[in-house]
Formats: C-alpha cells, sequence, structure tokens
C-alpha cells in the first residue's frame, strides 16, 4: 500500500496520476518488458525479434517502450511505485550501479551460467559492463564506439585523402575544410548529451583513463588543470570557428542531417548514427566513413568511449522463469543478434555473431573497439546520475559561450562537493 | 376536509419530509464521498508525501532514506539556481498575466468595433485556445527554428541579411519566447471575456460622452475601461491560475535549458527530482512551491470576493 500511495505521490509531483498503480498478476505464458528503443533506435527491429522469441517459447512479450529521455523519469517512477516490468533496457555502467544499489535489481548469475553466456558474451563487455557489487546484474544487449564521422565526398572534394591521427594532422584537416567554405564539425547538443563525447575524449586523450575514472568516482577535482586543459583544447577549436552555429539548437539528427548534406564535414558521435544514415539512404563505406578520435599525447593509452545497452531483471519480477528466457535469447540468439545490429547500428557483444552481418564501417568500429587499450563509458554513464546532469548542462553552456569555462567548472565542482559529499 | 383528517394528512406529510431528507443526506454524503476520495488519494495524500520526503534524503530508487531535518531547505533557499527559478517564475508569471490580458484587451475593442469580418477574426483568435499545449508548444519550437524557422526567415527576408538567431536555445532569450508562445495561446480567452464584458456596456453612456465631444481615446479610457472591471477581474484571476499551470509549455519548448536558464520553480523542482533523482531535495522545492501557490491562491479568493461584491 505504501508503494502504491509513494507512486501516487509522485505521479502528483509530475501533475499527473498516471504513476498510480499496483501490480497486476499476469498469465504464465508472457513476459514485461520496458524499453528506450524508440523510433530511430530500432523499434521495428526489436519488435521482429520479440514476435520470433515468441514463435519459439510461446511466451508473450509484452512491451512497453517510452522514448529515450523520458525512460529514465519513467522507469524511476515504476520503481518508486513498486511496478517495475520483468526486464527493463537499462545502460550499463553508473547508473545500472545506481538501481543495483537501490536493491531494485535481480543478480542473474544463476541464467548466465546455465547459458554458458561466458562462451557467448565478449569478455571485455562482460566484465566491464555486467557485473555490480561482485554479482552479475546485466545482460548487454548491444554496444556503441563514438568515433568521428565523416561525409567521404566532402572530405574527398576538400583535398583530404588521408584521415588526421595525431592532434596537429587534425587541426590542418579543419584548417582545410574552413578554407574550402565547409562547416568542419558539426554538433547537435540540444539533449547536452552529444557534447560529451568531446569532453570524453579530450580528457581520455590528455589526462588519461585512470585519471578520468577518477574524476568520474568524484576521487578528482573539476577545478583540476588536467580538467581545465581538455576544456582549453575544446576552446581552441571553437575560437577557430570549426563548429557549426547554435549547437544547442540542434539535436544530434540536425547535425548527423548536415554531415550527410555536405553542409558540414564530420559530427563525434556513436555508431548508432550509421542506423540513422542507413535508415535515410546513404551508403557505408561509400557515402560516410569514421576515423578514431586524434592522438593528442602519444605516451597516454588509447581509450574508446561508448554506451552499453543493457537489459536488468527487477528483484520482484512477476515471470522470472519466462524474464530469464527472453534475457538468453535477447544476446545468445545468433540472429535476434545480427538483426539488432543492422536496424540500430549496434555492435554485438556476442562474440559467435558473424562477423559478415556488419558494414564495412561497423567492421572497422568493432576493430577499433578491439584494439584500444580502454574501453570507457561515456561521461553521463561513467558518473553518478546526479553528476552527470550537472556536467551535461555545463557542456552545453560551454558550447553556448565557451570563454568562461573556468568559472563553469568551478560550479561544477561545487556541485560535484554536494553530490559526492567530499 | 375534516380535523382528523387534516391531522393525518400533516403527519403523514411531516413523516414524508423526514424520509426524505434522510434520503437526501445519505445522498449527499454518498455523492460527496467519490470525489473526496478521489481527492484525498491524488491529492492530499501526495501533498503530505511531498512534506515528509521533503525532510528526507530520499533518491526515488531506494526502499530506504535518512531523515536530514531541514538540510534540504537550507539548500534549496541558499543555492544560485533557485535564486534563478524564483527570479524565472515571477518573470513567467507578470508576463503571463499582463501579455494576454492587455493583447486580448485591445482585440476586444477592435473587434468590437463593428469591423468588417469581425465573427471570423474572433473565431481565429480564438482557435489557439483549443489547442493543447504541446502542440502549440511544438508549433514555436518550428517557428522559433534558427536556420529554416518562420520568424528568422521573416527577419532574413525584411533585412535582406541571414539571420539565424536561436531563440531557445540562448539564455537571454529562451524564457521570453516561450512567453511569447504562451501569450499568443492564452490572448483569446482574454479577448472572449472581455467581448463579452463589452457587450454589458451600455451604448447610450458611450453615446452621450460622444455627444459631450469626447474623442475615442477619452471614451474608451473613462467610459469603456471603469466599466470592463469585472471582465478585467475575471482576465487576471484567470490568467494566475493558468500561468500557475503553465509547466507542459515550458516542458517542450525548452526543458527548464538552455543550462537552466529557463528554469521556473516548478521546472526546476521537476529536474532535481526525476532527472538528479533527488525526490527528497525535490519535495523540499515542491514545499516551497506549495506555499507560494497557496498564498497566489488566497489573494485570488479575496478578488473573487470583490468581483462578486461588484456583481451584487
Amino acid at each position: 500500500m505504501l508503494r502504491i500511495l509513494r507512486s501516487a505521490g509522485l505521479g502528483a509531483l509530475v501533475g499527473t496520476g498516471l504513476a498510480f498503480g499496483g501490480g497486476v498478476a499476469l498469465a504464465a505464458d508472457e513476459v514485461t518488458i520496458s524499453h528506450y528503443f524508440t523510433g530511430e533506435l530500432g523499434r521495428e527491429g526489436l519488435e521482429e525479434i520479440f514476435s520470433r522469441f515468441s514463435s519459439e517459447t510461446g511466451v508473450t512479450v509484452k512491451e512497453s517502450p517510452i522514448g529515450h529521455e523520458d525512460f529514465k523519469t519513467g522507469i524511476l517512477v515504476r520503481a518508486a511505485g513498486g511496478n517495475l516490468p520483468d526486464i527493463f533496457s537499462y545502460w550499463a555502467g553508473a547508473r545500472t550501479q545506481f538501481v543495483v544499489d537501490a536493491g531494485n535489481l535481480q543478480p542473474i548469475d544463476a541464467m548466465w551460467a546455465a547459458n554458458n553466456l561466458d562462451d557467448v558474451v565478449s569478455k571485455s563487455i562482460a566484465d566491464g559492463a555486467t557485473r555490480y557489487n561482485d554479482k552479475r546484474y546485466l545482460v548487454p544487449f548491444g554496444y556503441h564506439y563514438a568515433g568521428m564521422f565523416y561525409n567521404t565526398k566532402v572530405m574527398a572534394d576538400a583535398g583530404i585523402t588521408e584521415m588526421p591521427e595525431t592532434w596537429d594532422e587534425f587541426l590542418a584537416t579543419l584548417q582545410t575544410l574552413k578554407d574550402k567554405g565547409i562547416t568542419p564539425i558539426a554538433l547537435g547538443s540540444k539533449d547536452r548529451w552529444p557534447a560529451q563525447f568531446w569532453f570524453d575524449y579530450l580528457l581520455l586523450r590528455t589526462a588519461g583513463p585512470d585519471y578520468r575514472a577518477k574524476l568520474m568516482a568524484g576521487e578528482a577535482s573539476y577545478t583540476d588543470d588536467q580538467v581545465k586543459a581538455a576544456m582549453g583544447l575544446w576552446k581552441s577549436l571553437t575560437d577557430a570557428g570549426y563548429f557549426a552555429e547554435n549547437a544547442n539548437a540542434s539535436g544530434w539528427t540536425d547535425a548527423s542531417d548536415k554531415v550527410a548534406s555536405g553542409e558540414a564535414a564530420m559530427t563525434l558521435m556513436g555508431t548508432w548514427i550509421t542506423g540513422y544514415w542507413n535508415g535515410n539512404g546513404l551508403k557505408p563505406g561509400v557515402d560516410y566513413d569514421f576515423f578514431e578520435f586524434p592522438t593528442v599525447d602519444a605516451s597516454i593509452p588509447n581509450a574508446v568511449v561508448g554506451p552499453v545497452d543493457g537489459l536488468v531483471m527487477s528483484a520482484k519480477a512477476a515471470n522470472q522463469a519466462n524474464a530469464e528466457k527472453l534475457l538468453a535469447f535477447l544476446v545468445s540468439d545468433q540472429k535476434a543478434q545480427a538483426k539488432w545490429s543492422q536496424v540500430q547500428g549496434a555492435l554485438s557483444p556476442n562474440v559467435k555473431v558473424d562477423e559478415s552481418i556488419y558494414t564495412p564501417v561497423m567492421k572497422r568500429a568493432l576493430e577499433t573497439v578491439a584494439n584500444a587499450e580502454a574501453f570507457a563509458f561515456n561521461y553521463d554513464l561513467a558518473t553518478t546520475p546526479p553528476m552527470a546532469e550537472i556536467g551535461l548542462s555545463m557542456f552545453a553552456r560551454f558550447m553556448d559561450d565557451p570563454s568562461g569555462y573556468e568559472a563553469y567548472l568551478q560550479e561544477v565542482e561545487e556541485g560535484a562537493q554536494d553530490v559526492f559529499e567530499k | 376536509m375534516s380535523a382528523p383528517l387534516f391531522r393525518a394528512v400533516t403527519m403523514a406529510r411531516r413523516l414524508d419530509t423526514g424520509i426524505m431528507e434522510r434520503q437526501n443526506t445519505i445522498w449527499r454524503i454518498l455523492l460527496l464521498a467519490i470525489p473526496l476520495a478521489v481527492f484525498s488519494i491524488f491529492i492530499v495524500w501526495p501533498l503530505l508525501n511531498s512534506f515528509y520526503y521533503s525532510f528526507t534524503n530520499w533518491n526515488g530508487f531506494n526502499a530506504e532514506y535518512d531523515f536530514v531535518g531541514l538540510k534540504n531547505f537550507s539548500k534549496v533557499l541558499t543555492t544560485r539556481l533557485f535564486t534563478n527559478a524564483a527570479i524565472n517564475t515571477l518573470i513567467w508569471m507578470v508576463a503571463a498575466i499582463v501579455l494576454p490580458s492587455l493583447a486580448g484587451l485591445g482585440l476586444a475593442l477592435l473587434l468590437d468595433s463593428k469591423i468588417r469580418g469581425a465573427n471570423v477574426f474572433k473565431s481565429i483568435f480564438y482557435l489557439p485556445i483549443c489547442l493543447s499545449a504541446i502542440v502549440v508548444g511544438q508549433i514555436w519550437v518550428w517557428i522559433f527554428q534558427p536556420d529554416w524557422g518562420l520568424l528568422n526567415m521573416a527577419i532574413s527576408a525584411i533585412s535582406g541579411e541571414p539571420f539565424t538567431y536561436a531563440w531557445l536555445a540562448k539564455p537571454g532569450s529562451a524564457i521570453y519566447a516561450v512567453i511569447v508562445a504562451w501569450s499568443w495561446q492564452q490572448t483569446g480567452l482574454s479577448m472572449v471575456i472581455f467581448l463579452a464584458g463589452l457587450t454589458g456596456i451600455p451604448q447610450d453612456l458611450t453615446e452621450v460622452a460622444e455627444i459631450e465631444g469626447a474623442t475615442r481615446w477619452q471614451r474608451t479610457w473613462h467610459v469603456v475601461l471603469p466599466l470592463l472591471r469585472p471582465a478585467t477581474v475575471v482576465v487576471i484571476a484567470l490568467s494566475v491560475i493558468n500561468s500557475l499551470k503553465g509547466f507542459d509549455i515550458l516542458y517542450i519548448m525548452t526543458g527548464g535549458g538552455p543550462f537552466n536558464s529557463s528554469d521556473t520553480l516548478a521546472m526546476y523542482m521537476y529536474n532535481e527530482s526525476f532527472k538528479k533523482y533527488r525526490m527528497g531535495y525535490g519535495s523540499a522545492i515542491s514545499v516551497i512551491l506549495f506555499l507560494i501557490t497557496l498564498t497566489i491562491i488566497f489573494i485570488y479568493f479575496r478578488q473573487l470576493k470583490k468581483v462578486d461584491e461588484i456583481y451584487d
């Protein structure tokens, strides 16, 4: 009762009574799942995958998709009301840690062992994304790599045949494009998160993965010289006029459209951009390609950035057996994994998936991740959610007026001291 | 009718009335119980919960939490983001009351002067109020779009120079851009109330003033506007209530951004509670917002009493 009432309380906070409601007993052949894979994030493909699961197992999948940004709020309301679905999608890293610490998830070690998932899931993903507090909680469904995606024709027309590997080469490339009257970089930071990849890579390339991990855990300060240096480097790019104007007025798809149309040359984005572009008729490797974020200091280990989309089982799943079946199916069924990679532009955590399913661009992305010395979650998945909110707002503020970045960092550090109770 | 029969009929009537009274009371209780139960579950209990959680550090996910006393309130009242949201709320309320009221009054005066096609214009100006705030918000997001939005295209066409100002993405203009959209929608409502008020003004008075040599402006200022006072009170009271509910359009158009620059107290509370997972802290903001709203509603009821007195 208390949970129901608490849920009603939350509903009132957002001005809606929709949160009110208790759990409903389900038939034995059902499993409930809520996820954020809507629209361009692969909804259609997922329906097909669920349909195949149902026909193979006789278990009906009752799904409730919620838009990516609204999902963060929606799942909180359901958790507070004790009304979580059997399974829900969640981002591996600090966000999952947050929900695990709150006692909302059920460990899946037994299911993992019974389905021999150690032989199925790539070791680096299994080690880095699935275990929390020494237990396994998350099944990786797909993962992404953030790279510099560019329009091949625009680069060729500007005479750029070799993609930059070092910072100096990168600057030369940007200047060449600018001199030709092409906007070098598109960024759509309206929803703030697309700007985070710049901070992530600049900090990783200048201060290294160990320092970044400390900053994400609240063990370093946003006013440290390392952070200032990374932000300073970012500012040098904005000062030079390499970014398209009004970044905060565009979403990531707007920025992707600018690159696709040739209005801008490149955008730093996750591999889900390939799903979006392929859906719009662009040919991977022909119309677009990517290069790795350039090295700034050769002595610093090469790290790649990206998110792992996971699936977790709620602590009080009403249909545990069916939920475990679905979790195992989604990660181990090669056809499901192949389909998901194709529709979403995701890389498969399943090592048995035939690499021929990948486009040439995705195959290179896979190799890039495999060759990297470290895989880091992007900012809003690497640090705790309250801290991520503060940092993401700072990135958007930086894109509006980079000149005040040192003052912004001071404010972010004040927020960090509050969040991490330093 | 004989005396005994008369007494019997009177007694029977009294009995009937008594039974009916009792039945009425039962019906009153039954009929009131339903809305009261709904009101208690969805308004009173959550309200009490908000008070309760405002003294805790509950994050929304955890089953357990600690009591932190007045810590949330002291934090809220000393943070820069709260001051920013409070100032924005004040700007929002003043603008959301003044602009639609003035625009509605202007339109009502224009359309009441027997211009051709007045009824068509009345319908057109009233139309936005029939749309949901979400639809209005999305329409204005497109109008304010920097590269291909209607507003910037019009400015570019007039000035002959490309104009790409990002109205909703700049901290200096975001909240004002939302106020424009809000006013556009709400003006129709004010206009209709003022038009109703204008029909109640006797034509003799304006005619007499005209015969006495009063100009159109003097007639409006000294005759029409004083007689529109009851309508004005209704318009302002409704604007206050509507502006307090104006969360959805802000959520759609800016979400409180860019970087909190268009946060109102309601938006700030939402972001702290649901995005930063600080439900205790967000509850403290909602309690403060509740107290502010309570004060405004108290003033509103006093104004309503004044309206009654005017009509009486």
